[in-house]
């Protein structure tokens, strides 16, 4: 049997897995803006949980929308 | 034919005659290749992320065309001349919208073979089998 642990994490799951998103777009900031914290650097997997195939077309769709001004490369 | 997100940022000094003008050269572009302007969009004025050719804000304009390699080369190539569009972004969809028609044919498949599953356990339900009368503990 596992040692338990002192505190009780709760599994994450990939938000785009469990609201059944299957099309991530760059033209849908508010989506995409929720995974870029406030350095706007995308958030790593290991951070908000979403999946490598969803991952994958997140980070694309988010190099997309910086292409066309709708999410910073970097802010101060 | 392939199609292709077309969206361009025209900058806020221009009225709204001006991106009409716009509009309607690219789509003139796009029918005289032999493609198909399907949705031309207007999103309005928008703040910018960061800035672009010292602009804060921008009107974007998003196309939705069929169209092959030559004439999207043609529409860039004018984009990039006209003064008054401060960026573009061109985006093929096809692979895409192939990739969605297939995870949503594969989800209505497994949905009907649920349903069926569902009526069947109904049935069976019915007749219950002396394992499922056992208490849970």
């Amino acid at each position: 049997m596992a040692i338990q642990k002192q505190y009780y994490r709760r599994k994450k799951v990939c938000k785009f897995c469990v609201e059944r998103i299957d099309n991530i777009s760059y033209k849908d900031v508010k989506l995409l803006s929720q995974f870029v914290p406030e350095r706007s650097k995308i958030m790593p997997r290991r951070i908000s949980g979403v999946c490598t195939p969803h991952q994958r077309r997140l980070s694309d769709a988010i190099k997309k929308a910086r292409n066309i001004a709708l999410l910073p490369f970097a802010t101060e | 034919m392939r199609n292709y997100e077309i969206m361009f940022i025209v900058s806020p000094n221009a009225v709204d005659e001006d991106i009409d003008k716009i509009n309607g050269q690219i789509e003139g572009v796009v029918t005289a290749g032999g493609g198909k302007a399907e949705k031309i969009e207007k999103l309005g004025k928008r703040r910018l992320a960061y800035l672009v050719n010292k602009f804060r804000e921008g009107s974007y304009v998003l196309f939705t065309i069929q169209a092959d390699g030559a004439i999207v080369r043609e529409i860039e190539r004018r984009l990039r001349v006209m003064d008054l569009v401060i960026k573009y972004l061109t985006v093929r969809m096809d692979d895409d919208m192939k990739r969605l028609d297939k995870i949503k044919a594969h989800r209505q498949k497994r949905a009907a073979r649920r349903g069926r599953a569902h009526a069947e356990s109904g049935e069976r339900r019915a007749a219950p089998s002396p394992v499922e009368q056992m208490p849970e503990e």
